[in-house]
């Protein structure tokens, strides 16, 4: 087994450190601006394109440097790229890649997906946001979305919808590309997050938003196939997100552990200390480990990759609260206060459960996997399709 | 064949007249706290007319001695106070009108008659308050180490040095400072009462932490600070055995804000997951999430009757030292957990801010370091397990 990065995934992985030095991290207050040049920084290194492309490793690569700098960039970047972009890039007509994805590649606008409401997370189907068709053959939206990243600076959403209600959840749902400026969109004042402060959220309310016929992604009825399609992605990408967290958490232990001293000597030299740091080191690598073995098995098409990208979320993000915990207990009263790197981090860290599917429902859709893989007369087959419990 | 036991009975740790005293406080946290909540949390302090308001109660100076203004009272009636203040919400709240509580015992216990009218009547009776200043940047474990230096001249002490993390830093208008008076270690530690005002005083910096909000947090600055020698509490290098002899209650304390942070989040939790609705059932249906519950509950149920053994014991004359070290650690594990969950149950709005068990989340992390870490406390545990083991 050759688990080095290849020449090209090194590259990959420079090119995103040299640019690292000009990212900040986008403040918990105000940081619309720096965001934006974050973003046009890492467009510059075609990063967007990356996310979309078939070098999903080397994506992973490039990822975890970006994560452990400015975590609010990479989740804004990537609910831009991937939760927006990638349904517009395998569904959208042509027309519609050139108006919704071109911008993003380019890293001159944000797209913002938008299916939770404030009564529906995890259960998508129980989402009541309606489209009725007119009689030229347009749509008109009726409802609101809660928790839409990247929703107050989004130059487009991409809006899922009952457009059948009957069909039932297979064949009933429907998303929609509605631009910002649209009559009968409202975009709500930002929501306040326990963390990633330096990404933007907020609510979308549709009155009467009419739409033409090219706002459908794909068909009508095609919503739900389409979004379970993507989540792998999605999935690895939250991943790196909280190994990048997890990555800064231990990095900034190991320099506190080095230069703060008691009792003699520096702290880093007390067992319990140490067997903190040693606990962070193993997580992380086995949380890298996991995120490559899928991000691999997605690039060779494998079909167990979308429950090991389910894996790899599950585990990177209960690792990371608890590398955060172990961060901020070696930092003590210094980590407990603003200003503190780690205080930070550790509030960024629990979203990490949350978001993009929480861990409760992952362990309900590899379980489901679980049964259907595991039986009696079969032992692991790798072409076997997995029914999904959720969308 | 069935068991009959002689029926014994069970004893209340709280009296009926606790209950009453219970009651009183809750109704004062309902009308002059909890409507002020968010103000004072986004204000970073509590005003001192609730520190005048308590103090006209006598909520401030249960269990002082009554010539000097305290009210009679046991270690339950102070539980009782504890508790329900603790229960508005908000955990900066009775941390920064309950300041006194870890300031003011060495100079009960060993100040004159003159420091305790100056220094202690009008602090009980909520007309100024007191702080405690041990911690500096350099060290909050190793106090024995502490580098802030009182050199007598003449009529004066002349302090140099820095204290951080002071707990109602901003507000207080005197502190009890641990002060290095005598050889290195904690044979030449010294307490001082420094008012506010005093030539060479200053607080340096107000500090912003990720919970605790409305707790006015300082640092403080002594630049040939002159304190006048009336200011010493009792002799010249006992400090340090002057301040060990109040750990017991600032751990219980501790423990007590724990359980309550416990308690809320989980009557927070009962009351959501039979509200909210997924895949046409209320969370209370799904049996992860029952599970969960159970386990909240159980953990904390267990943690609640041990802190409150320990606090009987305290009640009683006993040294708990070890034990009120365990509760501490137990409670702040126990609290850890349940906040996690408890966020977790509430998804998404578990992450923004406005809810309280976000509020809670953050405002619990503090409480496995401040007050001894749980590092710390495992240390004076195992300490004290090895040398009881000798025979």
């Amino acid at each position: 087994m050759n688990y080095d990065l290849t020449d090209a995934q090194k590259a990959l992985q420079s090119s995103m450190r040299s640019v690292a030095r000009d990212i900040v991290e986008v403040p918990e207050e105000a940081g619309a601006g720096t965001l934006k040049k974050n973003m046009e920084i890492i467009a510059g290194i075609d990063y967007p394109s990356l996310i979309l492309g078939e070098d999903i490793v080397g994506y992973c690569v490039a990822g975890e440097e970006l994560a452990k700098i400015c975590p609010s960039t990479f989740f804004s970047a990537m609910s831009s790229a991937a939760a927006f972009g990638l349904p517009v890039r395998r569904f959208g007509t042509e027309e519609q890649k050139k108006r919704y994805l071109d911008p993003i590649l380019a890293g001159e606008g944000f797209g913002a997906l938008a299916v939770t409401e404030a009564t529906a997370g995890s259960d998508v189907a129980g989402i009541t946001t309606t489209a009725r068709r007119t009689d030229e053959g347009r749509w008109v939206l009726n409802g609101a979305k809660s928790f839409v990243t990247n929703a107050p600076a989004a130059g487009a959403f991409l809006v899922l919808a009952w457009t059948d209600k009957e069909a039932g959840k297979e064949k009933g749902l429907t998303f929609f590309l509605i631009d910002r400026q649209a009559r009968g969109v409202n975009i709500t004042e930002p929501g306040e997050m326990m963390g990633l402060r330096g990404v933007e959220i907020a609510e979308l309310q549709f009155s009467e938003c009419e739409i033409g016929p090219d706002a459908v992604l794909g068909k009508s009825g095609d919503g739900s196939g389409q979004l379970i399609s993507i989540m792998p992605l999605i999935w690895i990408s939250v991943a790196l997100l909280a190994l990048g967290i997890g990555i800064s958490c231990m990095e900034n232990s190991v320099f506190y552990a080095r230069s703060r001293t008691a009792f003699g000597k520096p702290i880093g030299y007390f067992e319990g200390v140490g067997a903190k740091l040693a606990i962070m080191f193993t997580m992380i690598d086995l949380g890298r480990m996991i995120i490559h073995r899928a991000a691999w098995g997605m690039e060779q098409r494998q079909s167990e990759a979308a429950i090991l990208a389910a894996c790899a979320k599950l585990f990177t993000s209960e690792s990371v609260n608890k590398i955060a915990d172990l961060a901020m207990q070696i930092h003590a009263g210094h980590g407990y206060v603003k200003g503190s790197k780690v205080e930070r981090l550790y509030r960024d860290a629990r979203a990490a459960e949350i978001l993009y599917g929480t861990s409760e429902m992952l362990r309900a859709y590899i379980a489901e996997d679980s049964l259907s893989r595991f039986s009696p007369e079969q032992n692991m087959m790798p072409d076997k399709e997995a029914r999904v419990l959720f969308a | 064949m069935t068991r009959v036991y002689k029926r014994g009975s069970y004893q209340e740790y709280f009296t009926k007249e606790h209950d009453m005293l219970r009651k009183a406080v809750r109704e004062f946290v309902r009308n002059e706290i909890v409507p002020y909540v968010d103000e004072w949390e986004e204000a970073g302090e509590t005003p001192m007319s609730l520190y005048h308001k308590a103090g006209e109660l006598g909520y401030l100076a249960i269990g002082y001695p009554e010539e000097y203004g305290g009210v009679e009272g046991d270690v339950f009636d102070q539980i009782v106070m504890t508790e329900e203040l603790c229960k508005c919400g908000s955990i900066g709240i009775p941390v920064s009108i309950g300041t006194h509580g870890i300031a003011l015992p060495p100079v009960v216990a060993h100040g004159t008659h003159e420091q305790k009218e100056k220094f202690v009547r009008p602090v009980i009776e909520g007309k100024r308050k007191a702080a405690l200043a041990i911690t500096e940047p350099s060290g909050g474990s190793d106090v024995a180490n502490l580098k802030t230096t009182a050199v007598r001249k003449g009529n004066h002490y002349v302090v140099n040095g820095n204290k951080t993390f002071i707990t109602s830093g901003v507000d207080a208008a005197q502190f009890t400072c641990a002060v290095r008076t005598g050889e290195q270690g904690y044979r030449g530690i010294s307490l001082l009462i420094v008012e506010t005002g005093s030539p060479g005083f200053s607080v340096s910096k107000k500090l912003k932490k990720m919970g605790w909000w409305a707790s006015d947090t300082a640092e403080l600055f002594f630049d040939d600070c002159l304190v006048p020698v009336e200011n010493l509490i009792g002799e010249e290098n006992r400090g340090f055995y002057y301040q060990m002899e109040n750990f017991q209650y600032e751990r219980l304390t501790l423990a007590l804000q724990a359980n309550t942070i416990s308690e809320m989040c989980l009557r927070e939790c009962l009351n959501y997951v039979k509200e909210r609705e997924a895949f046409g059932k209320t969370l209370s249906e799904f049996q992860v999430i029952r599970h969960k519950l159970a386990e909240m509950a159980t953990l904390w149920e267990a943690s609640r009757e041990f802190t409150y053994r320990v606090a009987a014991k305290i009640n009683a004359g006993l040294n708990q030292v070890k034990e009120v070290s365990m509760a501490k650690n137990f409670a702040s594990t126990v609290s850890d957990r349940i906040t996690y969950d408890a966020v977790q149950i509430f998804g998404g709005y578990g992450y923004m801010r406005g809810y309280l068990v976000e509020r809670m989340f953050r405002d619990n992390r503090v409480l496995s370091i401040g007050g001894g870490t749980t590092e710390i406390m495992k240390e004076v545990i195992s300490k004290m397990l090895l040398s009881e083991s000798k025979h």
